[in-house]
């Protein structure tokens, strides 16, 4: 992998934002058809991924959402942990999902802790495998220079 | 008390009044004590529900017994603390030591008061663990680190084998409630399992109290500071195992078993530890195996059955701590002044160090049960306690020599240190220590002569703590009544104890010789043996077993499963039944054409990253084969796990390389076994399937999700309905797992990065 592969390069930018936009589709209709927040995870992962391979894996880290594959693992496991928390204000058992009905004229938006939830599973898959992939694919030459986005 | 940070908590000497601070909590627990006690609020039980699944609930109760021990944990408590400012006064580790002291008494608190049993053990695991942290506290201290260890080591274990045995009551009694029990036990049949039960709480009660085969460790932990001795040696955590069985007497009372473990285990060690403190010349270990000797003592008096017999503990628990933990300090104070706590080197103290020796005096005289002091008393119930039912030959000789050496440690104590010419005075620099190490002992002995002379101030908290451990009514309790029978033993037993006094040289420099040909019977190298031989064990297994060949991990994985799932189909045997043979559709048998190829590539080929990319065609296949079953959701899973689990292992079998491994399989030595274990591993797996899927599966929980989803969950894809919300605690956690170990790999990873890059992640 020394070599640059200029197409890659060129393609990927695009292409990120698919598989991204992609992975967040499978995470939102997880709840009634097939998907949810490990596929989707799974999905952007292969996202990162693919930038690591085209531009390095120091630009595809501070690609992430928050620049840190870590900190986006950890904040969702923390955000998956909050969304059982509205549920001891109603007086029921920690992650009892809630839900309602959001009225928007002509819709109905549903809203629950449940996506909250799913949301978080999303991010901490997506964090922590990246982190893997990334680490993995750092343990490399030391005359890489494809640093950044050249 | 708040600690913003670790520098912040050490090195800065403590403040006076950061020591006050301190001292409140248990002066405050003690003083609402005897509010509680004197507005006459006991017994008083709190409940919260815990684990209703499990019958398990926060309960809380105090009772007579629960208050005694309350008030000598918080009682005693108050002393240990002030103590504690004095004695580390300017000690850069003190704050430490303060909070560990206060998370100790919380623990004992907690243990006392507890009307659960799975609530109690909580609570005595804790003051396990930090009573390894306070008898650990000098740790740089090789000797301090060994004492914690073995401390919690044996007690540890102890507490593990009396979990065991809690459960085991438990299911029997079909409640873990204290309260409870001891109405419920004494109707229950006497059978093995509960017999069991009892002996596995024996261990842990045994363990804690340092009863024997356990007694060595109490004496080892003397390393800890002296106000930790007192506190945890004397007053409270050792009475822990005593208390257990003392709360439990009511429930097996009658237990020949109880009686007799307790008799015969109680008086040997009153006897055998109060021998042992012959043997040694340092004041401290000598007043930690009477203390021994003490809990052998009343675990012998909860043996017998007679209601005057707990009577007789409650006030023994008492007199003990008035008297020992002024002992207790009183040898910290010499060790203090003089720098040793050496027998051989201490004499004619009484000058340079009056107050102490005016404690020591008051401590020795209840500890020798003269007369006017609460030590008498105790020892005249334990007269009477005997006098009450026929009592064993083993019971008599135990408390006998537990009463004779008693006095003479006591002698040792009060009357050698500091009246006894010792001819050249070693210790020319002795001088008495300031207020806050003098006055608690001295506080603390002149209550043990108080509550002598006025007993009847003692005389409702012994009474109720009395009732809460007799099965049989108390209704009242008379001190003095067999003064007569009782004024002559105790001139036999004094008149002894003076000649073991002033016989103490030549007795010490027999038992030591004689004690030289036994030493290898001694549980304590039992103990060194056992700890010493962990480490040769693993070593052996570590050799044998973790060799670091991964394949030889795998191969001994899978060998391993297919003799399991063998075992298990081979004894199952007669109720299986073999499917109907059906044509499989088009695309699983195009899954499974898919899938054997991919096997048998995987185990025909050499290089590594072929090898892989086989292994993701078994994975494909299967994805396809989920597809066809009805699973889409876990075939895209499959899809993108077996794309990521390929990319992933190529990239790394790319950088193998360059760690100078090779990318292809060297050596095909191993093949053919490899080859046999995995036809065997994939035959009984395959078996297993057929035979599982031609039975009938119980389709309740799949019922279940598939009607609920909906209703319940507002979602159709019930896969996920049951990651996220029916079974989301799970999957919180597997989602923590999987952050935790990007955590530890990260470390991992930057290890194997060449060095310039890493010192670029660094910066």
């Amino acid at each position: 992998m020394n070599r640059r592969i200029v197409i890659l390069e060129r393609v990927v930018g695009p292409l990120y934002w698919i598989i991204l936009i992609a992975s967040i589709w499978v995470l939102l209709r997880g709840h009634n058809e097939p998907g949810g927040g490990f596929i989707g995870g799974l999905v952007a992962v292969s996202a990162t991924v693919l930038w690591g391979i085209a531009r390095g894996p120091d630009a595809a880290r501070r690609r992430l959402p928050t620049g840190d594959p870590v900190a986006l693992a950890a904040i969702g496991v923390l955000s998956a942990a909050l969304s059982g928390v509205p549920a001891f204000f109603a007086g029921l058992p920690f992650l009892t999902h809630l839900s309602f009905t959001l009225p928007l004229g002509v819709t109905k938006l549903w809203l629950s802790t449940v996506m909250v939830f799913d949301i978080g599973v999303f991010l901490c898959v997506w964090g922590a495998l990246s982190g893997y992939a990334l680490g993995l694919l750092e343990i490399d030459d030391d005359d890489e220079v494809r640093e950044g986005g050249r | 008390m708040a600690a913003p940070s670790a520098s912040h908590l050490h090195g800065r000497p403590m403040r006076p009044a950061e020591c006050a601070a301190f001292v409140m909590a248990p002066l405050v627990s003690f003083l609402g004590l005897l509010w509680l006690l004197l507005r006459g609020e006991v017994p008083l039980t709190k409940s919260l529900s815990w684990v209703p699944s499990l019958g398990i609930d926060f309960a809380f109760r105090i009772d007579g017994l629960s208050a005694l021990m309350l008030a000598l944990i918080t009682g005693v408590g108050v002393a240990v603390f002030i103590y504690a400012a004095g004695y580390l006064s300017g000690h850069p580790h003190q704050r430490r030591l303060f909070v560990m002291l206060t998370a100790f008494m919380l623990a004992m608190i907690g243990c006392v008061t507890a009307d659960d049993l799975f609530l109690l053990f909580v609570f005595w695991e804790l003051t396990s663990l930090t009573s390894f942290m306070l008898v650990g506290f000098g740790h740089e201290d090789l000797t301090s680190r060994k004492s914690a260890q073995q401390a919690l080591i044996v007690t540890g274990s102890g507490g593990l084998a009396m979990f065991a045995g809690f459960i085991l009551l438990t299911q029997q009694a079909g409640t873990s409630s204290i309260s409870g029990l001891i109405e419920v036990v004494p109707e229950m049949a006497r059978t093995p399992t509960l017999s069991m039960a009892l002996i596995l709480i024996f261990i842990g009660a045994f363990t804690k109290s340092a009863q024997v085969p356990f007694h060595f460790w109490l004496p080892n932990a003397m390393a800890a500071p002296t106000p930790v001795s007192a506190y945890l040696h004397s007053a409270t955590m050792v009475k822990l195992g005593v208390y257990l069985l003392a709360r439990l007497d009511p429930a097996f009372g009658e237990w020949p078993l109880w009686q007799g473990t307790l008799e015969a285990v109680g008086s040997i060690t009153a006897g055998w530890a109060m021998i042992l403190a012959l043997r040694e010349r340092d004041l401290k270990r000598i007043l930690a195996w009477s203390t021994v000797a003490t809990l052998g003592a009343l675990v012998l008096l909860i043996g017998l059955s007679s209601p005057v017999a707990t009577v007789a503990v409650a006030t023994l628990l008492l007199a003990h701590a008035l008297y020992k933990a002024p002992l207790f300090f009183v040898a910290g104070n010499i060790d203090h002044g003089t720098g040793t706590r050496l027998l051989d080197k201490l004499g004619n103290l009484r000058h340079a160090m009056p107050l102490t020796a005016t404690a020591a005096l008051l401590a020795g005289a209840s500890m020798a049960g003269l007369p006017l002091t609460f030590g008498f008393l105790a020892k005249d119930m334990i007269h009477e306690a005997k006098l009450a039912e026929q009592v064993e030959v083993l019971v008599q000789i135990g408390y006998g020599v537990f009463g004779i050496v008693a006095v003479a440690v006591a002698g040792v104590a009060a009357i050698r240190v500091f009246w006894w010419h010792p001819g050249v005075s070693i210790t020319p620099k002795a001088h008495e220590c300031g207020a806050s190490l003098v006055l608690p002992p001295l506080i603390l002995a002149t209550m043990g002569i108080v509550l002598g002379v006025l007993p009847w101030v003692a005389r409702s908290i012994i009474l109720s703590a009395a009732q809460a451990m007799s099965a049989a009514p108390i209704e009242s309790i008379d001190f003095h009544s067999h003064l007569p029978s009782m004024l002559g033993t105790l001139t036999i037993t004094l008149a002894v104890g003076v000649v073991v006094y002033l016989f103490w040289d030549p007795i010490h420099r027999g038992f030591d010789r004689l004690a030289k040909h036994f030493d290898w019977m001694a549980s304590v190298s039992h103990y060194s043996r056992v700890v010493a031989g962990i480490p040769k064990l693993a070593a052996v297994s570590t050799r044998s077993i973790q060799n670091g060949s991964l394949p030889g991990y795998m191969a001994m994985l899978f060998f391993a499963i297919t003799v399991a799932i063998g075992l298990m189909l081979w004894t199952v045997r007669g109720d299986l039944a073999w499917p109907e043979w059906e044509w499989p559709s088009l695309g699983v048998a195009g899954a499974c054409i898919v899938v054997a190829l991919g096997a048998l590539l995987a185990g025909g080929l050499e290089r590594r990253l072929v090898i892989v990319l086989a292994v993701g065609l078994v994975g494909y296949g299967s994805a396809v084969f989920f597809l066809f079953a009805g699973a889409p959701d876990v075939a895209y899973t499959q899809f993108i796990v077996e794309t990521v689990f390929v990319v992933v292992v190529a990239s790394v079998l790319l950088k193998l390389k360059r760690l100078g491994r090779t990318t292809s399989i060297r050596g095909m030595r191993r093949r053919p076994w490899a080859m046999v274990i995995s036809v065997l591993f994939a035959s009984a797996v395959t078996l297993l399937f057929v035979v599982v899927s031609a039975g009938t599966l119980d389709p309740l929980l799949s019922e279940y999700f598939l009607a609920k989803s909906v209703p319940d969950a507002h979602g159709r894809n019930v896969v996920n309905v049951i990651l996220v919300d029916f079974r989301a605690i799970d999957t919180l956690g597997e989602i923590t797992v999987v952050m935790i170990s990007i955590l530890a790999a990260i470390p991992i990873l930057a290890a194997l990065r060449p060095p310039r890059r890493r010192q670029e992640a660094r910066t």
